[in-house]
């Protein structure tokens, strides 16, 4: 009989590695991600899939290639060959164009400064697809279709008709555990932390790698940050 | 930090109420503007740590939880002392709950009912299933001999209880347990001829500590998900990368620098690489001395070593002879240590005259002027016509390799995966071992492949009594004995007539699986254990399903980290499933019902203690320290090979679980690093020293006839032929199997992307779809291994084309899976036709919607 | 001095419609109801399973509903412009179609709004906009207007026959009278009116092209010509659509107005389309001449991509064609040649809003490999999944939504038959 919270119920030394970093009294929760880092795995992908019960055909989170096709490198003109990835999932931008425009608020800004969905006020119009230019909302067209294992993961499915997305994990936070995507990241890759503390480690790397934000130009200010690459040194 | 959980927790309040919320659309909570956010994690059952091992080298620790006796999540339960291990695990791993309850899940035992391989079964009873195998095994012992019967049950390290009961059971009955780590093409053999060894690889994270890594013919980024970080850790610290890989590989995509290889080159490369250090002078002639067979003198009439007993009459046959430059004479030397007597200084070159006991006199040659003889031909010219590399580059890399100190060369499967594979890995070792860079952190020349490793002595439970399992090398099952075969291979008088397969979908990952199924026609029992419905499984007679590493107790290892680890049920046998241990006790106790209460009467637990018991790198490793999570095995740390031969100068090798030293040290009549091969079949295939062939397939299905090389390397979306039906990742990949094309390639043969398209050779052909990608090699194809056949347009898989020639090199000896015959899968010739228009892009042929998707694609 | 003498209700035009409904006007209404009867089956189907027995998913969001959306808030123009402009600058020539132009206006706007509702995952939760309107959203602004513009419209419809059903008898005119003061009542109103109507129609036609005009995520969509270019084409459509029914009322017998109006109508409608195209040629060059990636794609799949076609029938079609045939004073005389160009003009604003779905939607902001998750499982081989991402999309509408479709315009044309049977719409004229 299920009646145990899976943090309570991790081993200790899971626990421990998954705590989250003391945030400040008002936090603004972001992430990096570190591009030179990524292996194009998948792995933030499928458990944030698992994690949050997303029914096939929908992905919160994806990892998208910078190529020609999925795994395949871009050759440029001088014939020189290139592959690197990016992970996209929603990012929770500070001056958020799907808030703005949901016209009864189903969207918002909540804990953190993350950007929520109320799926029991979500009237379905998709104005809030339209206006986010990352791609990384995605809508219950349809009654949950799922592999033969059934309900997976840690939160309640969502109702067909409503809009949803990456929650940041907001069920994982409220037990101090970072998100499932961030726990996974078998290259360590993904870095999660509190932007408004300049001493956390998500703030000094995106200060010291110089970390970019995607599309900058349209002022969305996203709290994910892009870490750049190392220069390669051919022989 | 309660100031920030106290605001964290605020969020929970509003979250109590999301659930009635749920239940009525449109409720008082949405009408008082009151928000439903997700709260807390819904509750589970259990969370149970076990450790995820197929056939992967992974063996990462993972939590499952589970709700209502379903699996409903695994996640890496990056609990590892060292934390730079955390968190082990991948996109594979943590979706296997999608297997375990999935489609294909095998439930209860099947009896073949239509013709092999029709898929036609009935489901039947344990009683009925078990009494069946029992009386069948029976009669083909009785009528053939008990060694008739095969048992195929792959590599170890992934679950030393139930892979060691198929050793036990073949022990108890005189069934003939096969190979793995030869048959998968993992054996290095290049390891067991230089250093006596099955391998010897660093623990992943000692990469960290690496100033150059050269990786040739691996691309851990794909094939070792959990350990790839250390690369870029190492890069952190500002060491180079550099790859060697005829396609641009993810890891490639990574790497300082890319060295576009032809296939079947490598040992050329390495050769060159050799000779431009030795003549830049950068080679460590110390550690050559000490530790190497390059002093000893080679008599030039006979070829082989100068012994003792030369001589001196009473001197003995085991000693060796160097040229003493002080004395100006020959000296002995022994092999109960290594290094020189003292005072002795050793020249590497020269030709010697040396007197004999019987007065004569005879010209000896250091071994390592016979090495330079060779070394002599590859000069970076040279290479760079057989590798089509240019040579400018070999030099800047030779250069930059011996100058970085330490700099670890890391090969994989790619370059192994030849049938002179051992070439190539004798070439980097030399390599490795003229700069010094054996036996230092961060340094080494470790071949990653299988997990093949045992790493304590299991004895205790899979020889019972003492009594060993008879071993023979699948390969002779697959193609039958070879005239070259060793004599100490106890293959069966009257041939095999029974197949007991587990752990492995040995029909699809086999190779030649043409040459197979003829094998197969002529055996008069296949019984497969599983727990999915693999084409292997369609091929049984009958069919038994196993329980998952979920779902039963095990011990796993593996070579890429040092931690022993358990893996405990997190959930009840899925369905009637039972684990190998349970089927082979019922099966042993019909047959032979004494033997069962003597020996098979044992709990997972008590099989484990019974390991655990025999000490060495286990010592003190107790249960219940395992149920609590990861122990580290007693080794050094970092976890380095040859430590005790370049500290303590130990004779070479040191021991290979499970063989015996002695069965390993017969490779080595030196006790030292042996570069010169003085048996007579290295001598007669001109293999003495390394040296560089062309790929076998040339010849034997011929290049000109078949233009392209076919790479068939392991794919980042499967563990060989697991996950093939892992829905989550299909949709990310497509779920068809993609032949890689150049386009240059494709446009010859008039072939567009998406089409369907037939790659064939003299043994098999398949269909399958062509992918056009400027990262594949003009001149050869990639179809990445292990789709299972019914995702083929047409054919087996990709094994219809592979080879199973076996190399008399890897039967001059013979120790299971340590000098053995080792397969080359990436050694093949094919030729490809367009066949039709196929699919186009994958998601345009799913219908559902007019939409078209571009291009996903099988990695 | 004391006001012009107003002309008293004429008999004739007063007198009940026709006692017994005609056979072929029976057959019409009874096709209608078919295709409502069909349209709300097939809504209710897809309340049933969902959005996705539409062809609209992640990949391309909006579709057939917010199209037909769009084209009707522009057909609704029409009629306050006419009977505005009528009051405003005494464009006296108008009167004869006022009423039959409002009446288009009302039918127009309210199937705007209905087809907001197929359009809706949860369309029970439409109370949702008012419980907890969000300002800052232009949706909210939109339904407003929309509900404003019908009110406005429908008072109008009210005004212009309320004399006459009073005449009549009729329960409609709600009690009030014909007496002097009353007309004259009437005349103050409609004056009252027609200065809240015109501004009424801007918002209206602006506030729906900042549904799209605002959206930064959306380069194509992102220009500050977005609102005129709705006002133009809205102004094309509308005329045109009022034209067309005016004809199609006279041709019916009930209604009566000389050829004299019709090149009259008909110049304005060239000179709407003139702007119209003017305005879109300002924009697709702005949007061109940097070559900026973004906006540089959509143009180019305009000019080049996949979307030609659709494009050369909006401008070529829609826009010159008609441009054309009415720019000719002698052509303009024809009033079939006016109905033709009147009616190409419609079916090429309808293209153009089609187009500036197609651009803006068809391929997503970030288009890198594998793309977009579909949002639903797609059939791959043996019981897998296929690819559920893609990087660029062709949207059809699929059955289901033409058949809502259908059953909406069904209503339009069902609600306009019933009115135009009923409601006298025949001004008085003058002599
Ligand atoms: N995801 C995943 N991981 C795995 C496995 C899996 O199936 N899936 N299997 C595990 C097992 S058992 C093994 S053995 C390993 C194998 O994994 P790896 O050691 O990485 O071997 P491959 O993937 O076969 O090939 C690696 C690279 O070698 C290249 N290559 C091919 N031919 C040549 C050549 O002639 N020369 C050179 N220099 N390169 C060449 C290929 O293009 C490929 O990029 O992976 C282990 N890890
Ligand atoms: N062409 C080509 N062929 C290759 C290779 C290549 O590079 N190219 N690589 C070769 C290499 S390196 C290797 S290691 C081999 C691997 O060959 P295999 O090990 O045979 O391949 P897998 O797909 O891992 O098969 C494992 C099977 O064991 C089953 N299994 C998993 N857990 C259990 C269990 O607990 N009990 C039982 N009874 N069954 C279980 C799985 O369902 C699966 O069917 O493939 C080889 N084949
Ligand atoms: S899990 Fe980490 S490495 Fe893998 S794709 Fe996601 S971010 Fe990249
Ligand atoms: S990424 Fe998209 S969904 Fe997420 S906050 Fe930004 S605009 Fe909204
Ligand atoms: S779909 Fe839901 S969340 Fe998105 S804008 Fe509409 S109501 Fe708001
Ligand atoms: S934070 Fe949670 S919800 Fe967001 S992508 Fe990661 S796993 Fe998914
Ligand atoms: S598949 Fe291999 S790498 Fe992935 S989790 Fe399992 S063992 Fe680890
Ligand atoms: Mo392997």
């Amino acid at each position: 009989m299920a009646d145990v919270s899976p943090v309570e119920a991790l081993p200790p030394a899971s626990r421990a590695y998954g705590e989250l970093e003391p945030p400040t009294a008002a936090p603004r929760f972001g992430m990096a991600v570190d591009t030179e880092r990524c292996l194009g795995c998948w792995t933030c992908a499928v458990i944030c899939k698992s994690e949050n019960d997303v029914p096939l055909g929908m992905w919160w989170n994806r990892v998208l290639t910078d190529g020609e096709a999925l795994d395949t490198p871009r050759q440029a003109a001088d014939g020189s060959l290139a592959l690197s990835f990016v992970p996209l999932s929603c990012q929770h931008c500070d001056n958020a164009p799907c808030t703005k425009v949901c016209p009864v608020g189903a969207t918002y800004h909540g804990e953190g400064g993350l950007v929520l969905m109320d799926q029991e006020r979500c009237i379905g119009c998709r104005y809030c697809m339209i206006a986010c230019p990352y791609g990384v909302r995605v809508f219950n067209w349809g009654r949950a279709e799922r592999p033969a294992v059934g309900e997976t993961g840690m939160v309640a499915a969502r109702p067909v008709g409503t809009m949803e997305k990456c929650t940041m994990c907001l069920h994982r936070l409220h037990d101090a555990q970072v998100p499932s995507c961030v726990w996974s990241c078998p290259a360590g890759a993904r870095i999660f932390g509190d932007l408004a503390d300049p001493s956390s480690r998500v703030s000094t790397l995106v200060r010291e790698r110089n970390g970019q934000r995607l599309l900058e130009e349209r002022g969305t200010e996203p709290k994910v940050y892009y870490l750049e690459p190392r220069r390669r040194r051919s022989l | 930090m309660p100031l920030s959980r106290r605001r964290l927790l605020k969020g929970v309040a509003a979250a109590a109420g999301t659930a009635a919320a749920g239940a009525a659309g449109l409720t008082a909570e949405t009408v008082l503007g009151g928000r439903n956010e997700p709260g807390r994690s819904l509750p589970v059952d259990r969370v149970v740590r076990t450790t995820c091992s197929p056939n992967c080298t992974g063996s990462c620790g993972q939590l499952a939880f589970v709700r209502d006796g379903t699996i409903v999540k695994i996640q890496q339960a990056a609990d590892y002392p060292d934390a730079v291990y955390n968190p082990r695990g991948c996109m594979k791993g943590i979706s296997y709950h999608l297997l375990v309850h999935g489609a294909d899940r095998l439930q209860r035992p099947l009896i073949r009912t239509g013709e092999r391989g029709s898929g036609e079964f009935r489901e039947a009873s344990w009683d009925e299933a078990l009494d069946l195998v029992a009386t069948r095994l029976a009669a083909i012992g009785e009528q053939f001999g008990w060694d008739s019967i095969h048992v195929f049950g792959q590599v170890p390290g992934s679950g030393y209880v139930h892979k060691g009961a198929n050793y036990r059971a073949c022990a108890l009955l005189g069934m003939t347990h096969g190979t793995s780590f030869d048959f998968n093409g993992d054996l290095p053999m290049g390891m067991p001829i230089t250093f006596g060894v099955q391998n010897a690889e660093h623990e992943a994270k000692d990469w960290a500590n690496s100033r150059l890594l050269l990786l040739v013919g691996a691309n851990p980024v794909d094939t070792r998900i959990p350990d790839a970080h250390f690369l870029w850790d190492a890069a952190e610290q500002g060491a180079r990368i550099v790859v060697v890989d005829p396609t641009f590989s993810a890891t490639a995509s990574k790497a300082d620098d890319w060295l576009a290889v032809k296939p079947g080159t490598d040992a050329a490369l390495g050769l060159a690489l050799c000779a431009q250090v030795w003549a830049d002078g950068a080679a460590d002639r110390d550690f050559l001395a000490t530790y190497t067979d390059a002093p000893l003198l080679v008599r030039s009439d006979s070829g082989v070593r100068l012994r003792e007993a030369d001589l001196r009459t009473g001197g003995s046959p085991a000693r060796f002879v160097v040229w003493d430059v002080k004395a100006n004479g020959p000296a002995i030397v022994g092999t109960e240590r290594l290094g020189m007597p003292a005072g002795v200084s050793p020249s590497l070159t020269g030709t010697r005259r040396v007197r004999l006991a019987d007065g004569s006199g005879v010209e000896a040659r250091p071994g390592w002027d016979l090495v330079l003889e060779e070394l002599a031909h590859w000069t970076p010219e040279r290479a760079a016509q057989v590798t089509e590399l240019p040579a400018e580059r070999i030099v800047r890399l030779a250069r930059a390799y011996a100058a970085a100190k330490p700099a670890a060369i890391l090969m994989g499967g790619g370059s192994n995966h030849w049938f002179h594979g051992d070439l190539t890995g004798r070439a980097f070792a030399l390599l490795a071992t003229m700069t010094g860079n054996i036996g230092r952190s961060g340094g080494g020349f470790s071949v990653y492949v299988g997990q093949y490793k045992v790493r304590l002595d299991w004895s205790a439970w899979t020889s019972p009594g003492g009594t060993k399992a008879h071993i023979v090398p699948s390969i002779y099952f697959v193609r039958g004995r070879t005239e070259t075969m060793h004599p100490s291979v106890p293959y069966p008088k009257q041939g095999f007539h029974g197949l007991v397969c587990t752990f492995a979908n040995m029909f699809v990952q086999a190779m030649d699986v043409n040459r197979l199924w003829q094998t197969l026609a002529g055996l008069d029992l296949i019984v497969v254990v599983d727990h999915q419905l693999t084409d292997t499984a369609k091929m049984a007679d009958i069919v038994l399903p196993a329980t998952t590493w979920y779902e039963k107790t095990d011990l796993a290892a593996t070579p890429l980290h040092p931690f022993l680890q358990l893996q405990q049920p997190a959930i009840p046998p899925v369905g009637e499933s039972r684990s190998e241990l349970a089927i082979w006790q019922e099966l042993v106790r019909r047959i032979a019902p004494a033997t069962y209460e003597q020996y098979m009467r044992l709990t997972e637990e008590q099989a484990i203690e019974l390991m655990l018991a025999k000490g060495g790198a286990a010592e003190g490793i107790t249960l219940e320290q395992l149920r609590a999570g990861p122990v580290r095995l007693k080794v050094p740390d970092p976890d380095i090979p040859f430590l005790d031969q370049i500290e303590k100068l130990v004779p070479f090798p040191p021991r290979s679980l499970p063989a015996t030293l002695e069965q390993t040290a017969a490779f080595l009549p030196t006790r030292r690093i042996e570069f010169y091969k003085e048996e007579v079949r290295f001598r007669d295939l001109g293999e003495a020293v390394p040296t560089w062939k062309p790929p076998h397939d040339d010849l034997v299905q011929g290049a000109s006839s078949h233009p392209l090389t076919l790479l068939s390397p392991h794919s980042k979306w499967r563990i060989h032929s697991t996950h093939s039906n892992n829905p989550w990742l299909a949709e990310i990949h497509g779920g068809r199997p993609f032949v890689l094309l150049a386009p240059a390639d494709a446009a010859a043969r008039s072939i567009s992307e998406g089409d369907e398209v037939e790659v064939f050779n003299g043994r098999g052909r398949l269909r399958a779809w062509a992918h056009l990608s400027p990262g594949a090699r003009p001149g050869s194809a990639t179809l990445h291994e292990g789709w299972w056949p019914r995702y083929f347009a047409a054919g087996k898989g990709v094994n219809e084309l592979t080879s199973s020639e076996v190399n008399p090199i890897h039967e001059v000896h013979f120790v299971a899976n340590m000098w053995s015959p080792s397969t080359g899968w990436k050694d093949c010739r094919v030729e490809i036709r367009r066949v039709g228009p196929g699919v186009g892009a994958p998601a345009a042929t799913t219908g559902a919607v007019p939409g078209g998707a571009e291009g996903p694609r099988d990695g | 001095m004391s006001a012009p003498a107003l002309p008293r209700p004429t008999g004739r035009a007063m007198g009940p419609a026709r006692p017994r409904v005609d056979p072929r006007l029976a057959a019409w209404l009874a096709t209608l109801i078919a295709l409502m009867a069909a349209g709300g089956g097939a809504w209710l189907y897809q309340q049933w399973n969902g959005l996705r027995v539409t062809n609209m998913r992640n990949t391309f969001m909006w579709g057939n509903y917010i199209l037909f959306f769009m084209f009707f808030v522009g057909l609704s123009a029409g009629g306050l412009i006419v009977a505005s402009s009528g009051r405003l600058f005494g464009a006296t020539r108008f009167k004869p179609i006022v009423r039959v132009a409002v009446l288009e206006a009302t039918v127009a706007i309210t199937l705007a709004g209905t087809f907001i509702v197929p359009d809706l995952g949860r369309p029970e939760r439409l109370l949702h906009i008012f419980l907890f309107a969000n300002l800052t959203s232009p949706m909210v602004w939109d339904v407003t207007i929309v509900l404003l513009y019908l009110g406005l419209s429908a008072t109008y419809v009210w005004l212009y026959t309320r004399a006459d059903l009073a005449g009549r008898g009729s329960p409609l005119a709600l009690g009030t009278g014909t007496s002097e003061r009353a007309l004259r009542r009437d005349d103050r109103l409609k004056g009252a009116l027609a200065w809240v109507a015109l501004p009424a129609a801007i918002l209206l036609h602006s506030i729906t092209a900042w549904i799209f005009g605002l959206q930064i995520g959306r380069t194509f969509w992102y220009t500050a010509v977005m609102a005129p270019m709705f006002i133009a084409s809205a102004l094309v459509s509308g005329l045109a659509l009022v034209i067309l029914l005016a004809l199609a009322v006279r041709w019916a017998g009930r209604l009566r107005f000389d050829d004299g109006l019709v090149p009259y109508l008909g110049g304005l409608l060239a000179v709407f389309i003139a702007s119209e195209a003017f305005l879109l040629f300002a924009e697709l060059l702005t949007a061109a001449y940097p070559g900026a990636p973004a906006e540089g794609q959509a143009v180019t799949r305009l000019l080049a991509g996949p979307y030609l076609v659709p494009f050369l029938g909006e401008t070529a079609f829609g826009l010159l064609l008609p441009f054309a045939l009415l720019a000719s004073a002698r052509l303009r005389r024809y009033p079939a040649v006016v109905a033709l160009a009147a009616g190409i003009a419609v079916v090429g604003i309808f293209v153009h809003r089609l187009n500036l779905l197609l651009n803006a939607l068809s391929v997503p902001t970030i288009a890198l490999p594998p793309g977009l998750s579909i949002g639903v499982g797609q059939a791959g081989s043996v019981g897998l999944p296929g690819a559920a991402f893609a990087t660029s999309y062709w949207y059809l509408p699929s059955p289901v939504e033409w058949l809502v479709v259908g059953g909406v315009l069904a209503l339009g044309a069902f609600l306009f038959t019933v009115a135009a049977w009923y409601l006298p719409l025949q001004e008085p004229d003058h002599h």
